[in-house]
This record gives structure tokens, sequence and C-alpha cells, in this order.
């Protein structure tokens, strides 16, 4: 489903943030992304999310190949995505409800569908009662599952989420990974970026592993074609 | 707002009409206005303030030159008689006078006609009723050819019909009739001009509260565009605060307007009865003001526009 090949990614001239990196992620797979600090993994879901474009390389979902995208298309492209945001990224002068509901006002859907749907995401994460408190008054633990709900309710085929359990205690983070687990079973591709060794040990996924840039294992990679390949001699632009 | 926490109350915290594109965008916009409130409200105030000036100058041109164009028509000169002049001499007098040439038409006022106008314009006439005799005098209205009027020979009109035995006296309506026309058309520039000024400095004020509101909205842009919302959407919200802005602007200055408009209206009557004149202050049609109000709203979105264009650039990905 998700095809990187060659992609190089430069914030600043010769800083490379990610380098060279080629995989592919199947259908409904769940995979793992992990890495020190600073290794790329947001960057790298960023590239997925179409958020940030490559320095070079090129990205392919499905049969759309990203670099022949309009900026119109793009945008379609990442409401047909969830994304859960290492820093949430709840609006908090709405309630939680509306937090929710924002996707689907975006794609223009009828306010009774909204209701039916936030309120089962609602569900799906354990906060039935919450809606219509403000993501303030919620735990570090809830507001995660506030950004999930509002990353599922558009029912997507792909879902991106970037550490969801980066500063919770481990029963939290695994109450989310369940979540997530839960989704995946149900046909969603899900890419997991985490550096939580417990739920790395406790769950038998597939892994990407950054290091600077780099993937570094491909044990569990369905391919791995050219992900070994350092090119030596990079060219600088 | 929400009391009971039953499943069917949880249905976010706006109107069915909120969760539309449309409707979404609109409620951010009020939302923004109402929560600044102080803010929102000086904004209102300078904005309200400032257009009320051009639109009371619009308000005045309209009846100003509705007031030039009447009494340039009237061009008159008005000659009282002697009053020892009888009504039926007076008659064959201003008719003797139609037959010249520099003379378009004559209108000969008799003294009851005098009696009867002045009545209207005061209670004199109870007065006169009390005296049981009529001392008015009778008048001829002569209008001079439009040729002559423009090149001003009708001075020389004046001079001849004052040198008539039969004349008291001579009076030019026309004198302060074209200088209140030169009077006018420089004015209609100087107001034009300020106009022009003011109504630049309400879409400066307009241009940049809506970029002060960009700054404010900052997080929910960015959450927007981080969910794929098109730039449309996100400018949306932007656009209809402008108009809003227009909007209430042009309201409050056409209320402006128009309460001032109403103030002189007495005095502007006293002074136009003063020269003889039936000009009345005439308030601004429906049609007029919704063209006020629909230019500052056009004011309102140019402003939104072009606050937009800069910061847009900042979410091009
Ligand atoms: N917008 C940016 N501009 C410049 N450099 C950036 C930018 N974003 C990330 N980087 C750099 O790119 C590298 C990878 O960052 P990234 O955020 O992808 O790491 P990460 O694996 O997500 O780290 P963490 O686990 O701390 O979230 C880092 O060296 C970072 O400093
Ligand atoms: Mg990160």
């Amino acid at each position: 489903m998700i095809s990187f090949q060659n992609v190089s990614l430069e914030y600043r001239l010769g800083k490379y943030a990610l380098e060279n990196l080629s995989f592919d992620l199947k259908s409904g797979s769940f995979t793992f992304l992990t890495g020190h600090s600073g290794a790329g993994k947001s960057s790298l879901l960023q590239l997925i999310a179409r958020l940030t474009r490559p320095t070079s390389g090129d990205i392919q979902i499905g049969n759309i190949i990203y670099s022949e995208l309009g900026v119109r298309q793009e945008r379609a492209l990442r409401q047909q995505m969830g994304i859960v945001f290492q820093d949430n990224q709840l609006l908090h002068d709405r309630n939680v409800f509306d937090n929710i509901a924002l996707p689907l006002i975006i794609g223009g859907y009828q306010f009774d569908d909204i209701k039916l749907r936030v309120n089962a995401a609602l569900a799906k994460v354990g906060l039935e009662q919450r809606g219509s408190e403000k993501p303030i008054n919620l735990s570090g633990g809830e507001q995660q599952r506030v950004g999930i709900a509002r990353a599922v309710v558009a029912r997507p085929k792909l879902l991106l989420a970037d550490e969801p359990t980066g500063n919770l205690d481990s029963e939290i983070s695994q109450e989310i990974m369940q979540l997530l687990k839960h989704f995946n079973a149900s046909g969603v591709t899900v890419v997991f970026a985490t550096h939580d060794e417990h739920l790395l040990q406790t769950y038998p996924f597939q892994r990407l592993t950054l290091s600077n840039g780099q993937l570094v294992n491909d044990e569990s990679t369905q391919s791995a074609h050219g992900s070994r390949k350092r090119s030596s001699t990079r060219k600088v632009y | 707002m929400r009391t009971k926490p039953e499943p069917d109350a949880l249905d976010g915290s706006g109107a069915r009409w909120t969760y539309t594109r449309r409707g979404y965008a609109l409620s951010q916009s009020l939302r923004q206005l109402k929560q600044q409130r102080i803010a929102s409200l000086g904004t209102l105030l300078m904005l309200g303030i400032t257009l009320a000036l051009p639109v009371i100058l619009y308000f005045a041109y309209l009846n100003l030159a509705t007031l030039g164009h009447r009494s340039l028509e009237g061009e008159s000169i008005t000659t009282y008689l002697r009053t020892n002049v009888s009504d039926i001499a007076g008659a064959e007098l201003a008719e003797s006078w139609s037959t010249r040439e520099d003379v378009a038409r004559t209108d000969y006022l008799s003294k009851e006609q005098s009696l009867a106008m002045l009545g209207e314009a005061s209670d004199i006439s109870s007065v006169i009723a009390l005296l049981g005799v009529n001392p008015l005098p009778g008048a001829i209205v002569v209008y001079p050819q439009i040729t002559d009027v423009a090149t001003g020979s009708t001075d020389r009109l004046a001079e001849v019909l004052r040198s008539i035995p039969e004349v008291e006296r001579v009076q030019l309506d026309l004198r302060w009739v074209r200088r209140l026309a030169a009077a006018i058309s420089l004015l209609a520039w100087i107001g034009g001009l300020l106009a022009v000024f003011l109504t630049l400095s309400a879409l400066l004020v307009i241009t940049n509260t809506i970029r002060l509101e960009l700054a404010r909205r900052k997080s929910e842009l960015e959450v927007a565009n981080l969910l794929g919302a098109p730039r449309h959407f996100m400018n949306r919200p932007i656009i209809y605060t402008g108009a809003v802005y227009g909007l209430l602007g042009g309201l409050l200055a056409s209320i402006t307007g128009l309460m001032v408009l109403n103030a002189v209206q007495s005095p502007a009557d006293t002074l136009s009865s003063l020269y003889q004149n039936e000009f009345t202050v005439s308030m601004p049609t429906m049609t007029q003001i919704l063209l006020v109000i629909s230019v500052c709203v056009c004011l309102g979105l140019i402003g939104a526009v072009s606050s937009l264009y800069r910061p847009s650039q900042h979410f091009r990905q």
C-alpha cells in the first residue's frame, strides 16, 4: 500500500533528516516505526501525510503517485488518512465533540451523519459521556484518545500515529495500543511511531527502525530493496 | 449550557447549521466577534466613525445636488412693485415684459397671492387680517432667457427693470444660486477627496483587524491544515469576518449619517426658507442606504482578501 523509493528529506542543505529510504508496507499491515529521538520518525510520517515533500525520491500509496499530485489533491489525500499527532493537536476553544467533528465538517458530511459518527468514535475510544467537555479538562491519556477518535471518525484506510503514547504511563499506553490494534483488525493499515520498548516487546508487529534518518533493520519488513544501499558519494544539490 | 448528560445531548456546542462548511465558517467568525467583545466593539466603532463621514458627505451631496439643480432651473429676478400699483396694472406690466427678448417668461404675483404665500410660511397673516388692509405689494417674477443667465447679462436686465417707475425693488435670486452651485462643486471635490482617504483608512482598519484575527486563529488554521482542509475552507471564516465587519460598520455609519442629517434638517430648512427656496433636506432613499451598506461590505471583503494574501502563503506546503 505504502511504497517509498529512494526517498530523502533534507531540511537544511546537506543535513538529511531522512536518507535514501526504500520500503513497502502492505495494505492492512501494522507497522512499528521506531528509532531514537531525532531519528526521523515524525518526518517520515509527515512525508506519508504529504505535510512535507521529499527532497528526492518518490512515494506511492495504492496507485497514487505523490509527485504527480496537485495541491488540491494532496489535501484531499490527507482527508482520507487518519493522523494522531505527537502533540495531539486538539483545539482548546471547543469541546471534545466539536474537535472530533472537525474532519467531518471539512469533508462536508450531513449533520445527522456527523452526530452518528462522532458518537460512535467517542464510544470506540471509551469517552461516551465526555463529548461536551473541553479537552483541557481531560487527562493526557483521554486527550490522546480524543485525538485517535478524531483520526478515525471519517473511517480512513490508513492511520498514522506519531507517539500517541509518548508521555503516558504504560497502562494507558496498553489501552491505546489495544485501540489501534482493534482498528487494524478491522482492516485499517496502521503505522505507529514509538520508542516505547515495552510495547515493542509485547507486540510482535513488523518494525521500521530508523537511526539518524536511515533504515537500520529490515528483518520484519516485507521488502527491503535498496534500504541497505548507502551511497557514500551522495550528490549535494 | 448543557446540563443533561444523556447520549442525545452529545451533539456539540453549536446549532445544526454550524456543522455545514459555510455554517461553520460563519459561526467561527461570529464567535471571534463575541469572544473578543471589547476589541470587536472598539474596531466596529472605529469603522463606524471612519465610514460615517464619507456617508454623511454622500448623503449631503445627494441633497445639495438636487438643490443646485432645482434652483438653477428656477433662476429668476423678483421685482416688487410699488404698493400703489394695482393688480390689473401689475398684470399688464408683466404681460408687456414677457415680450422682451431677454425674458423667457414672467409670472405676476398679486397682492392676495403674496399674502397667501406669506400666510403659509408664518402667522403674520393673522396680524394682517387684524389690520384689515393688505399692505403687501404685487410682484413680477421674471425668468430670464437661459443664455442670458449663462453670460451674466441678467445684471443688465435687472438694471433696466430697476429703472422702471412702477418698480420698488429688484431682487436677483440667481446670485446666491450661482454662488451656491460653485460652492457645491467645490465642496463635492473636497468631500470626495476626504471620503476617499477615510474609506482607505477604513480598509486599513479592516485589514489590520483581520491580520490580528489570523494570528489569534493560528492554531485552528494549523489543525485544519493538518486535517487536509482545502484552502477555501480555511479562508472562508476570514472572508466572512471581513463581510461582517463591513456590514456592521456600514450599518453604524448609515445610522450615524441619518442621525446627522436629521439633526441638520430644521436649521437647513430655516436657511433655505430665508432664500425663498422650497428646498428641504430630504432623507436618502432605501436604495441609497443599501448602496452605502453594500459598498461597506465590499470594503470588508477587500480588506479580508488582502490580509489573507500573505498569511496563506504560510500554509502552502
Ligand atoms: N521543520 C524542521 N526543520 C528543520 N529540521 C527539522 C524539522 N523537523 C525535524 N527536523 C530535524 O529532522 C530530524 C528528524 O526529526 P523528527 O522530528 O523526524 O525526529 P523523531 O524521530 O520524530 O524524534 P522524536 O522521537 O523526538 O519525535 C531531527 O534532527 C530534527 O532536528
Ligand atoms: Mg517525532
